[in-house]
């Protein structure tokens, strides 16, 4: 393996961008980045959101061209590329959005771009067939997925595989892959990081972008860090660490991203009992009090979103009982949120903002109440309660006009925090309060969840990140295939234990401890 | 640090900056106001009798039924809806009027109580539209589109030749004045002003724009969607109930072909207004501007003599026209 990993290291570079220079109407997005690939090589790109790494990455693949610096690529200079001349270089990217069809088979979407014809000009299903065969054998996937089987029947991680398998069909030699791990279940991660090691060692150069810094330990060569459109370093992995990358990310020492806990539950503000809720969560029960957080742990699919979204009146709950401060719980999201309990969802862009309304829209939609003096809002007041919102919650940029869909990730799901802390809610369930948004962010939307408890707020927190959990939370809810497989303490804490119980594999051995 | 910068900055060059930033948030809206500009400087150059001054409030006294409408269209199409039934909704109230007055021999004491009847009958037809919309998920174009057909058909099983024996009183609503200000031109103004106040400075009207934004979003910010869904075509039908009392006055007859074409005239000038047809986006104000333009458009044509059918496809041009150049906000 380490003779393997030698001979990558002296591969010979493939791709090499040269003093990259991009502006966007006077803002400057990229400045003067150097970044270069071997063949057989994973280099992971990291950096905060706007750091510049999508930006660059449509410089490569052609999507935008760069105000001044040089593409190589093989040994050819480039001033710039654009789409078709990249994809026949062989360049691909496999974005977290999959470009797939899902009505039509494995095979088909494989060869979407050139469709193998037989004799008289019509498809020859047959070669379609194998060649798609042949590519998943590759990615040595051919057991798992059928290439006759339709997209639509296929897991997240299986798309995933058919869409770098769809890459390979135009002979990609440099293959993005922009946060792969963000979609994929944790069961599927071991699969996509065998996909990607044989194809680095079929000689193929690997761009891997993630906000997870383990998995690039684990996988990549190389990594650079990119911070305000500049780049920070180039590393090698074996050289470097966690934390320097982290400081490196974000320009200072991130002594401790959890703000330690500092203060006491109170009494009981939720009590779920006996919950199920149609087909996929069963026997819930549970309690949040004030002031506490509590953490629920588990595997994609495992109900944790489910059971989030049905606490606030999304879904249909079948049996048991749900009780808020002791009367049962609205069954409307309207009026769950006008009693206090509110959700900062999983997909912001499609649950919590109004993506084409500002940002001072946003942040006041649940609050206009709040405004209205005789019968009518008063603009004044909302101006006020926006801007103090905006200082607290550290949105970037403070224009209380600007779209929301303008805004990076992080900030978006700040003004979807933001939005609720306005509204001084009771219980607030955050669904993946950090997923896809930088480290500095995280760190703010964890400063703001200690802050509600603080106000005596229960938290509900689902996370596929057992660091964060383990960080935030007073008790984990252990969840598995829809029950409830174990609770933890928070002197009982460890990635171990919260794994043993989300893979189902050893409830009774812990539970005869 | 940058940000402390512009901050400053925005504090003391507060006209400059604030311009550049409505013009920026208002594109649209400017654009319209531009257009008819044009189109009125045009005419009045090229013609004449269009420049008089009672050709100009013919202008205005034109655009008063179809602004009734437009006002309540563009409150539905703000929340991603749209509702064809208004103008039978304007005709049946004016047909029911008409006939109940016919019946009791002009009686002018029933003036106000029909007045009154027929606002209820328009409120109570825009509920429907928004309960079967609400409840079934159905598309609202289907819906009121149905709703708008059985209307129709009601409407001729009223009558299908014009119904005398309106009261003279009531004929006298629509011309009549306020020291020189017509009273109908009044009621126009005021039903502007309260459309926009209603629209952007009260609960319900953010929520309109919330409900065509997002419905998932909506429901989950403590937004009541069904209700306002319902409060927007109980509105919508409700206007069109005021266009329908003020035709009777105008013509003086209960018409069985009134506010002909009307749906689909408002629904022109909501978009042409800049207001987004996926819901969501968009100022009255612009509706203003598209009603205003397209009466000094058709005020033109006439003028002109362009034949009726011409002025049918300009309209329909004007419309894919207007959707192509707004796009869907995804696509853009």
């Amino acid at each position: 393996m380490a003779a393997l990993k030698e001979s990558n290291n002296s591969g010979k570079i493939i791709l090499s961008l040269k003093n990259i220079n991009k502006s966007f109407g006077g803002i400057r997005a990229l400045s003067e980045v150097s970044f270069d690939l071997r063949q057989g090589e994973i280099h992971a790109l990291v950096g905060e959101n706007g750091a510049g790494k999508s930006t660059l990455i449509k410089i490569v693949t052609g999507a935008y061209t760069a105000d001044t610096g040089t593409i190589v690529f093989n040994g050819t200079i480039y001033d710039s590329l654009h789409p078709g001349q990249a994809r026949d270089l062989g360049i691909a990217a496999v974005y977290q959005e999959f470009n797939l069809l899902p009505e039509l088979s494995v095979a088909e979407n494989i060869s979407l771009g050139e469709q193998p014809l037989g004799r008289g000009g019509l498809l020859d299903l047959k070669a379609r067939s194998a060649r798609a065969y042949e590519l998943l054998e590759q990615l040595g996937a051919q057991a798992h997925i059928d290439p006759n089987e339709l997209v639509k029947y296929l897991t997240v991680g299986e798309q995933q595989i058919v869409e770098i398998a769809k890459a390979l069909a135009i002979n990609a030699r440099v293959l993005i892959m922009d946060e792969p791990s963000a979609v994929l279940p944790s069961r599927d991660l071991d699969r996509l990081f065998a996909v990607i090691r044989t194809l680095r060692d079929k000689g193929h150069g690997i761009i891997y972008i993630s906000h997870r810094l383990n998995e690039i330990f684990e996988l990549a060569e190389r990594v650079t860090v990119l911070k305000d459109g500049q780049t920070m370093a180039t590393k090698v992995v074996s050289n470097t660490n966690n934390a320097e990358l982290v400081s490196l990310m974000v320009g200072r020492p991130l002594t401790d991203m959890y703000p330690p806990k500092d203060n006491t539950p109170g009494k009981v503000l939720l009590a779920v009992q006996d919950l199920c809720v149609e087909g996929t969560v069963f026997n819930i029960s549970f309690e949040v009090k004030t002031g506490e957080v509590v953490g629920m742990a588990g595997l994609g699919g495992s109900g944790r979103t489910t059971l989030c979204r049905a606490l606030v009146g999304l879904g249909s709950i079948r049996s048991g009982k749900v009780l808020f401060l002791g009367k049962p719980a609205p069954k409307l999201p309207s009026k769950a949120a006008y009693a206090g309990m509110v959700l900062v969802p999983e997909d912001r862009k499609a649950y919590g903002l109004i993506l084409n309304q500002s940002m001072r829209f946003n942040l006041a939609l649940p609050n206009l109440s709040k405004f209205i003096h005789m019968g009518v809002l008063s603009s004044s007041a909302e101006k006020e309660a926006i801007q103090k919102t905006i200082a607290d919650t550290q949105i970037k940029p403070p224009t209380p006009e600007i779209s929301t869909e303008n805004l990076s990730g992080g900030n978006q799901q700040k003004v979807v925090v933001g939005k609720w802390l306005l509204a001084n809610p009771k219980l607030v369930i955050f669904d993946e309060p950090t997923r896809g948004i930088d480290v500095g962010a995280k760190a703010e939307i964890y400063l703001r969840i200690r802050e509600l408890t603080r106000q005596g707020v229960g938290i509900i927190m689902a996370s596929s990140e057992l660091p964060e959990l383990i960080g935030m939370s007073d008790r984990i809810l252990v969840f598995h295939e829809g029950r409830l497989a174990g609770e933890v303490e928070r002197r009982d804490f460890s990635e171990e234990t919260i794994m043993l119980l989300a893979t189902g594999t050893a409830v009774e051995e812990i539970q005869s401890q | 640090m940058a940000v402390t910068v512009e901050n400053t900055r925005e504090r003391y060059q507060p006209s400059l900056r604030q311009w550049s930033k409505f013009f920026r948030n208002n594109t649209s809206i400017i654009l319209i106001y531009v257009i008819i500009l044009v189109v009125i400087g045009a005419a009045a150059i090229l013609n004449e009798n269009f420049r008089t001054p009672s050709n100009m409030l013919n202008i205005l006294r034109q655009s008063i039924i179809i602004g009734l409408i437009a006002i309540g269209q563009s409150v539905v199409v703000l929340t991603g809806g749209i509702d064809f039934s208004v103008a039978q909704v304007a005709r049946i109230v004016g047909l029911t009027v008409a006939t109940i007055f016919a019946a009791q021999g002009s009686n002018p004491a029933l003036i106000l109580p029909l007045i009154l009847l027929g606002l209820f009958i328009g409120a109570l037809l825009g509920g429907f539209n928004g309960l079967i919309i609400t409840r079934t998920h159905a598309n609202p174009f289907i819906i009121t589109f149905g709703i708008a057909s059985i209307l129709r058909g009601v409407n001729l099983a009223i009558s299908t030749t014009p119904i005398r024996g309106i009261p003279d009183p009531y004929l006298r609503i629509y011309d009549f004045k306020i020291g020189i200000v017509p009273a109908n031109v009044l009621v126009m103004i005021i039903m502007w002003v309260a459309a926009y106040v209603f629209t952007t400075r009260t609960r319900t009207g953010r929520a309109l724009y919330a409900v065509g934004g997002s419905e998932r979003v909506a429901r989950l910010s403590a937004i009541r969607y069904n209700r306002t869904l319902v409060t927007a075509y109980i509105f919508s039908s409700f206007c069109a109930a005021i266009a329908g009392l003020f035709l009777l006055a105008r013509t003086g007859v209960g018409d069985p072909s009134a506010a002909e074409g009307m749906d689909f005239q408002s629904v022109v000038a909501v978009a042409l207004g800049g207001i987004s047809l996926y819901g969501g986006r968009g100022s009255i104000l612009g509706t203003l501007g598209g009603v205003l333009l397209l009466a000094a458009l058709s005020n033109v044509f006439n003028l002109l003599q362009v034949n009726i059918y011409y002025q049918q496809l300009f309209l329909g041009l004007i419309v894919l026209i207007t959707v192509a150049v707004y796009k869907s906000p995804r696509s853009a």
